[in-house]
């Protein structure tokens, strides 16, 4: 089963890994931080090398994307960000794991002060008999 | 052409190869990787000189020097001594003692136990099934679950150290381990059926070939087990259900049950798997393959949806209750009950799992409800749980099925 985790943040200035520049998460105490990010690190590896993750990228700053809109019968082409929202779109993972309870395990390490981390399942093209 | 009769012979002799290697080092990851070089080696060869008149013996015999090899080069780096083992003189490979060939069956079996390791978890066992049982290549198994090859990969290799650590070796267990290790295989063979069978759509061919792949690994082992009963309880519900494969999906769309062409099911595999049945039911011991086979065998029987014996259905559904209970199980049950008896029967056997906080957020709970609503005559129930069932589901065809049950009712 694939699932997408989507990480929505807003680190300033945007830059990654993202815990870097959100001040809830530099506020930690140093010991903190760096048990969160080497048991994050440990997390990655070990799914890497177990094949349940299948890819992940860092996004680009808001203000890089370029939005088309539908205007007049053609596209109408802006500078973003997409909206004034607290949190972009920062980044996502593709995982494919065995249950939806695993998802949320993993999905569950992914979580960090500052930001809001999203478990959505990927649609598959086929359906139980019924 | 050769190459594709090179490709044959390396799916049927691939387990007697690979447990040839492993009767003399039981290490599954130089084993495959050793099999693997001699498939690609009789690849060309083949291809060059024509098949020989042994090929087993010609793979066994290329694969065991490779193994020699990568043992010995292993050892050498390590510095190791233990590999003598393996290192005899490349005799005593060349010439298989007598036994080598005692029963491929005892082979076939002791690799399914292997790839089945409890160590492992569930897609690793269907993972390395595939590929050491079944001789399909990494490349064929990522292709078939959609992954990049190289995630395939490392879940193999993962796989096969975990055995590594576990210590597994490749034989039989005690007889007291014997029949949970077998029933963790046919679990692994009814998953990948499963899959396959669920993912098919009509367009994609590599789905469809995992359903027969699993037809192929279950009617082995019914062959090296016909005295065990869930063996052939889990052929018979392979073949009675994907019999309807063809009448299943109409351009991409999941036909149900009710409105399927039942002149486009294979009354061949219909016929084989009632046949089986009948040969297992009167032994006495019915296990959750053998009922759900007997649940297929009835809509089997039925000409058409209408004369569905929904009575047998339901008493079928209220043993596989007592042999294997689960909620899934309880909701087909409430289908089943809805038809012999009416709507409230059944949805006083669905209401309950509303209160299982998993169940409330399956989507067929839900669209079971729907249809029950509807049925008893309320379709605004029938339309919120329509909706909601169209919300939980990841299945683009159900989606696009319960879709049209909501806009088939706001239109009315």
């Amino acid at each position: 089963m694939k699932y997408v985790i989507l990480i929505h943040s807003n680190p300033q200035p945007w830059g990654h890994p993202t815990p870097d520049y959100l001040p809830e998460y530099q506020d930690l105490p140093r010991a903190d931080r760096d048990k969160l990010t080497s048991e994050f690190e440990k997390l990655l590896g070990e799914l890497q090398e177990n094949g349940e993750l299948v890819m992940g990228e860092a996004l680009g700053a808001p203000e890089s994307s370029r939005l088309y809109r539908w205007d007049d019968g053609k596209p109408l082409v802006t500078d973003g960000p997409y909206s004034e929202a607290k949190e972009h779109l920062a980044g996502f993972f593709l995982i494919d794991v065995e249950s939806q309870a695993r998802a949320e395990e993993i999905t569950t390490h992914f979580s960090g002060p500052g930001e809001t981390v999203e478990l959505r399942p990927a649609m598959w093209p086929g359906g139980d008999d019924q | 052409m050769t190459t594709r009769v090179a490709e044959d012979v390396w799916r049927r002799e691939s387990p007697h190869v690979l447990a040839a290697l492993l009767r003399r080092h039981g290490d599954l990851g130089d084993c495959e990787d050793a099999a693997q070089e001699a498939a690609e080696a009789a690849a060309t060869q083949w291809d060059r000189d024509g098949v020989p008149d042994n090929p087993r013996a010609w793979l066994i015999r290329v694969a065991s020097r490779r193994l020699i090899d990568r043992v010995r080069a292993d050892s050498a780096r390590a510095g190791r001594e233990e590999a003598v083992a393996v290192a005899q003189p490349g005799d005593a490979y060349l010439a298989p003692p007598a036994d080598a060939y005692r029963s491929d069956g005892d082979d076939t079996l002791r690799l399914f136990l292997l790839c089945c390791h409890p160590s492992l978890s569930r897609p690793s066992q269907v993972a390395l099934t595939l590929h050491a049982v079944a001789g399909l290549s990494t490349a064929a198994i990522a292709a078939a679950y959609l992954v990049p090859e190289r995630t395939m990969t490392q879940r193999l290799t993962r796989a096969r150290s975990t055995l590594r650590a576990a210590g597994a070796e490749f034989g039989l267990p005690t007889e007291d381990e014997l029949p949970s290790r077998i029933a963790a295989v046919l679990d692994v063979c009814h998953l990948l059926f499963t899959e396959g069978h669920t993912r098919s759509t009509g367009g994609s061919l590599v789905d469809s070939d995992l359903a027969e792949e699993a037809i192929r690994l279950t009617r082995q082992l019914h062959a090296i087990l016909p005295e065990h009963d869930e063996a052939a309880g889990a052929l018979a519900l392979m073949l009675l259900t994907h019999a309807r494969a063809a009448a299943r999906t109409d351009g991409g769309d999941l036909v149900p049950l009710a409105e399927q062409d039942r002149t486009r099911w294979d009354h061949e595999r219909i016929a084989e798997g009632v046949r089986i049945l009948e040969r297992v039911l009167p032994r006495g011991h019915v296990g959750r393959f053998q009922l759900q086979a007997a649940i297929a065998a009835v809509h089997a029987e039925a000409p058409v949806w209408e004369s569905t014996d929904w009575l047998q259905i339901s008493l079928l559904y209220a043993m596989l209750t007592q042999v294997a209970p689960s909620p899934v199980v309880t909701l087909n049950r409430a289908v089943a009950v809805g038809m012999a008896l009416g709507p409230e029967d059944g949805l006083a056997l669905v209401d309950p799992l509303l209160d299982d906080p998993a169940m409330r957020r399956h989507h067929r709970t839900h669209a079971v409800r729907a249809h029950l609503l509807e049925m008893a005559g309320d379709p605004a129930g029938a339309i919120a749980g329509y909706r909601q069932a169209a919300q939980l589901t990841t299945s683009l065809p159900e989606q696009r099925y319960l879709n049209a049950c909501i806009n088939r009712l706001t239109a009315s």
